[in-house]
């Protein structure tokens, strides 16, 4: 869990004696050198690349899961090109994992991303990893939810940019949710 | 009209591991004069929650939804000019840790004198000689002296002192404190909290104190509210929320106030810990370390009820005690089954303490 004062999300401002004052600690290098990276993935390298040079994988350690327990999933993503590579997202949300294509598995929208444009980065050659589960739920209404039955559901993960299938931002796997009796 | 009207504030951050969304639909008012605590375990919002009054959240946090409205006026469509003339000079803050608010670089008399001159107008010595006087009215003994000692030259309990100066620097109709004394010691605690009760009273000015600590409340609040995991789970008067809690979450918050001479730990009274803001279980949000949980509690979540009507309530200022429990709506099988024991000690009624079952 990340606090609100280690973070960079704390507007400071030294000329502004009741805001909080600036942190040496804090990653001004780290952000620094995004900036460039960013600018050096915008200067040289064409949209068409940058999206052939993501890839992105999701995967469940089974098949099959009872009704009733949560299934886990793990999401790879890999800059394959040995430059940074900075992604214009629709929104600040970077992606969204789904099941049979409802976003985290809720039929009605969960956030309100602004609409001003993200920018998903990965540094050069970078992996990343996330893991996340689901646990068995379709949210149908602000307030309620449903369990899933048995049956099988898609699970999927895509980038927020448009066409993401199109352009091999996104990946899906199937699961089998079983009733409680045929565990094996 | 309240001082502040906070209504259906939803602040979310957007990260690389998914978007949390540290408040959800938070409302509450603060009156005039009125002390207004904010209570709940780490990472609940209550932070994120009052550095949004004050404007100071950046990317990747977003303030996405709802209003702020300090005497009739929405900070949110304020221009950052007019957030600045406000910040400091009607709405100031403690920050939870006083090495953010303040600059290791300028002395302490300097910084609050700076701070005076600046919102206030005052000249160079005037504002010195208000600065010695505030310093001195928190209790830093030789003011005067300390006037031009560097912030790392002050003990924390001295540099929490020089931060609450600086707050009441431009008189303030609203003091936010944000966990003010969590790293001081009990004694030093006690001081600080008297201190900012009587400069509250004194001054006429409206708190809003956030804790973990619902015995820290009890000392100086009026109202409370209760948070977990983003959202408020029960508001109420101080004294009803001690004598008569509704929700189960507020119930184990004051099993965890120590007895005397009682050895727990508060983390071994509410078993779990709160889940990750990046993902939250369906349902009731505290149904994971809920004693009461059913089925019901994973299906439907509660939004804040009247207890007694089971309608909710809104952001209707008029229902002075609600909680978010299934309970209020009938939904649940078994009930709440909780008892509420009010220990008498030598000095009096002392916190109640709460009985599971
Ligand atoms: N920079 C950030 N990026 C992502 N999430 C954040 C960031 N800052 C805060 N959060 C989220 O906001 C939530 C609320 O944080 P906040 O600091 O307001 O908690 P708190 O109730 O004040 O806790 P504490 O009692 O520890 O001070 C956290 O659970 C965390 O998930
Ligand atoms: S709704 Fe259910 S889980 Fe939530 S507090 Fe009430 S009894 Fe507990
Ligand atoms: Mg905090």
């Amino acid at each position: 869990m990340r606090r609100i004062y280690e973070s960079e999300a704390l507007h400071r401002d030294d000329e502004d004696a009741f805001s909080p004052s600036e942190d040496e600690r804090s990653g001004r290098l780290q952000s620094f050198r995004w900036i460039n990276a960013s600018l050096f993935s915008r200067l040289l390298v064409p949209h068409r690349l940058r999206s052939w040079a993501v890839s992105v994988r999701i995967e469940t350690p089974r098949e099959e899961y009872p009704v009733g327990t949560a299934v886990p999933f793990r999401i790879t993503m890999k800059n394959a090109l040995p430059i940074p590579i900075s992604i214009r997202t629709a929104s600040p949300l970077l992606w969204t994992w789904t099941v049979d294509g409802y976003p985290e598995a809720s039929h009605v929208p969960v956030y309100r991303p602004p609409e001003t444009t993200g920018a998903f980065r990965f540094d050069r050659g970078e992996h990343k990893r996330f893991s996340k589960r689901w646990r068995g739920f379709f949210r149908v209404s602000e307030t309620e939810w449903e369990r899933a039955g048995p049956g099988t559901y898609r699970i999927g993960v895509e980038l927020n940019v448009p066409n993401a299938a199109g352009k091999g931002l996104s990946d899906e796997t199937t699961v089998r949710i079983v009733p409680e009796s045929l565990r094996g | 009209m309240a001082l502040l009207e906070v209504e259906d504030l939803t602040v979310e951050f957007y990260t690389e591991d998914g978007v949390v969304t540290a408040a959800d639909g938070l409302s509450y008012q603060i009156e005039r004069g009125e002390k207004f605590g904010v209570v709940g375990e780490s990472g609940a919002g209550k932070s994120v929650t009052a550095l949004s009054l004050m404007r100071l959240i950046d990317s990747p946090g977003r303030i996405v939804e709802g209003a702020i409205r300090f005497k009739g006026e929405d900070v949110l469509q304020m221009t950052e000019a007019e957030v600045r003339s406000i910040r400091g000079n009607e709405m100031a803050m403690v920050f939870q840790d006083a090495q953010t608010a303040l600059n290791p670089v300028y002395t302490v008399g300097e910084q609050i004198a700076e701070a005076i001159r600046h919102h206030l107008g005052y000249g160079d010595d005037e504002a010195r000689e208000e600065t010695i006087r505030l310093l001195d009215t928190v209790g830093i003994p030789e003011a005067e002296a300390r006037y031009s000692d560097y912030p790392h030259e002050f003990s924390g309990g001295m540099q929490q002192r020089a931060v609450i100066a600086m707050a009441l620097s431009c008189d303030p109709d609203l003091l936010i404190c944000d966990e003010p004394t969590t790293a001081l010691d009990v004694t030093i605690e006690a001081k600080i909290l008297d201190l900012i009760e009587e400069l509250a009273d004194e001054f006429d000015t409206a708190v809003q104190l956030i804790t973990h600590d619902l015995g820290v409340i009890a000392q100086v609040c009026d109202r409370v509210m209760v948070m977990y995991a983003g959202k408020p789970v029960e508001k109420a008067p101080v004294e009803e929320l001690y004598y008569d809690p509704k929700h189960p979450y507020t119930v184990g918050l004051m099993s965890s106030i120590p007895r005397v001479g009682d050895t727990r730990t508060r983390l071994q009274t509410i078993p779990g810990t709160m889940p990750d803001l990046v993902e939250l279980p369906p349902g009731c949000s505290f149904h994971p370390r809920c004693p009461y949980a059913e089925e019901a509690c994973t299906l439907e979540e509660p939004p804040l009820l009247d207890p007694e009507t089971g309608r909710p309530v809104g952001s209707d200022p008029t229902v002075e005690h609600s909680a978010a429990c299934l309970e209020y709506t009938g939904a649940l099988a078994e009930g709440l089954t909780y008892e509420i024991d009010v220990v008498d000690g030598p000095e009096g009624p002392q916190t109640p303490q709460a009985e599971g079952n």
